[in-house]
């Protein structure tokens, strides 16, 4: 069975630790059996969204199991709209990065507003970073984008109770659960929260988290074998469209 | 020794550095997922940071049995372990819980905690749990809302510092490191997230005693850069079981790229030094 990452980095980070660059995702993803990885580039993340994503998609060019995010800066709507269609002209961005942190921006903020439109006109998977009680107002953000699909990354971080019943309450919302604390029992109480199993995702915030933290919460849920191969890759093959 | 003999860890397989990475994905037989199942690499001897008991933020409470029967099923043998009674409500009296609790619990040390809301009576606490023959102290600033300035704090580190005691450490090791330096503590700090690594490295070069759980090196060479820049014997095994997932801590340490030597020390030896 394959595995495919719907949460990752290429890039270098500002802490005491070796990111590499792009082939070092490979060589991980190699390590730990990940066939495919979806990855925004942290230089956009961080810095500057429009020549991050640029700078990614010379990486790209050359590694097929790697698929691109573009980077929008709610702050920068119309240079990231332009961004956007340039990005996903070039067929090898699958979906939208949107960082809350970094450009402090939250949903419900009129710029994240502006940014979810774009996104759910573009027609693409947006994987937004999560990071708190912001999490309960994406079911009525989505409900009102027709077509718009969330990735929830890091759940919702403290707030994953939160960000479950967000889940439970929106069949756009997905959840997807890398974060360096391993909180027992989220993927759990997702499920008993009425998350269907076809809406977890797995993703692992590599470079910046080494996979295997990842890869233990999986072995930590206990997921029946079919249910392993949706979340581990049949999931996110359908939400992005990938032939895996 | 760990309370029952674990297998052998046998050193990783090499690393392909420098070897070209798959352009394509290789093709793997189905199911096989090694990460799936826990190897010798994954051996714990020794869990500094384990819990029972209520803790009313959470979804449900874990109690003793609970927590034993989970560790029993893991690669984890032994744990350093306290009820959560002495954090939120009562120290002494969670005290005495746990050692009453793990007298009967041969793979469980106690570890005992003083209130640092009230470290007038921290004197006691401490005669209390030296008596019991308990050796590690565990501190909860971030519960109990201590400050590495306030004289409760000060004096609870000073008197179990004097008497001997190893301390398991919450917090913020920026914070927290530099008024424990120069004094001869053996500290574990249980909350060292990667992001801080590199101020937990300037602090560990001077201060031998400084140990860090690998819970939160979260990094792809986090447990690496430790060994690497000031050695294994400045990190231990730490879970916050049952508060956190356990397998993404031992698989942190069967994946990290260093001597079965140095993954030993780590998982059990650094520990029984402490509790020698």
């Amino acid at each position: 069975m394959p595995i495919i990452d719907v949460h990752a980095h290429v890039g270098r980070w500002q802490f005491h630790l070796t990111a590499g660059d792009a082939d070092a995702n490979l060589r991980q993803m190699d390590r730990y059996g990940i066939d495919h990885q979806l990855v925004s580039a942290s230089e956009a993340v961080v810095y500057d969204a429009v020549a991050g994503n640029a700078a990614l998609y010379k990486a790209l060019a050359t590694r097929p199991r790697l698929h691109g995010y573009a980077v929008v800066n709610p702050n920068r709507i119309d240079e990231s709209a332009a961004d956007l269609r340039r990005c996903l002209d070039t067929g090898r961005f699958v979906g939208v990065k949107i960082h809350t942190h970094y450009p402090g921006r939250l949903p419900g903020s009129p710029e994240m507003a502006a940014a979810f439109d774009l996104v759910a006109e573009a027609g693409v998977p947006l994987l937004l970073h999560t990071w708190g009680s912001e999490v309960t107002l994406l079911p009525e953000l989505v409900e009102a984008r027709p077509g718009l699909r969330v990735i929830v990354g890091h759940a919702g971080g403290d707030a994953w109770r939160e960000a479950a019943r967000a889940a439970a309450a929106c069949d756009r919302l997905y959840l997807e659960h890398c974060r360096t604390a391993t909180d027992a029992g989220r993927i759990a109480y997702a499920r008993e929260t009425g998350v269907p199993v076809e809406r977890i995702l797995f993703g692992t915030d590599s470079t910046l988290i080494d996979p295997c933290v990842s890869l233990g919460v999986i072995r930590d849920a206990h997921f029946a074998p079919d249910e392993l191969e949706r979340v581990l890759w049949r999931n996110a093959a359908e939400l992005f469209g990938l032939k895996v | 020794m760990p309370p029952r003999e674990g297998p052998q860890a046998a050193p990783l397989p090499a690393t392909p550095t420098g070897t070209a990475p798959s352009a394509t994905a290789s093709a793997r037989p189905v199911g096989a997922y090694p990460w799936l199942e826990p190897t010798s690499e994954e051996y714990v001897g020794w869990d500094v940071d384990v819990l029972y008991g209520p803790w009313p933020r959470h979804d449900r409470d874990t109690g003793l049995a609970e927590v034993r029967a989970h560790l029993a099923a893991s690669p984890v043998a032994g744990a350093l372990a306290l009820s959560t009674r002495g954090v939120l409500y009562d120290d002494a009296g969670g005290n005495a819980e746990t050692v009453r609790d793990l007298a009967d619990c041969p793979e469980l040390r106690p570890v005992g905690t003083v209130d640092l809301r009230d470290a007038l009576t921290a004197e006691a606490r401490l005669d209390e749990l030296g008596a019991a023959g308990v050796r590690f102290l565990r501190l909860f600033t971030v519960d109990q809302g201590a400050e590495p300035d306030f004289p409760g704090y000060r004096r609870v580190v000073r008197l179990a510092v004097e008497r001997g005691m190893a301390l398991l450490h919450d917090g913020d090791p920026r914070r927290f490191g530099p008024p424990l330096t120069g004094c001869g503590a053996d500290v574990v700090f249980l909350d060292l997230h990667a992001y801080l690594l590199a101020d937990f490295l300037l602090l560990a070069r001077d201060e031998p005693g400084f140990r860090a759980t690998t819970r939160m090196l979260s990094a792809p060479d986090s447990i690496e850069r430790v060994v690497e820049s000031v050695g294994s014997r400045h990190l231990v095994f730490g879970s916050r079981t049952p508060f956190m997932d356990l397998s993404p801590q031992t698989l942190k340490l069967r994946y990290a790229r260093i001597p079965a030597d140095d993954r030993a020390a780590i998982a059990t030896r650094n520990v029984e030094e402490l509790l020698a």
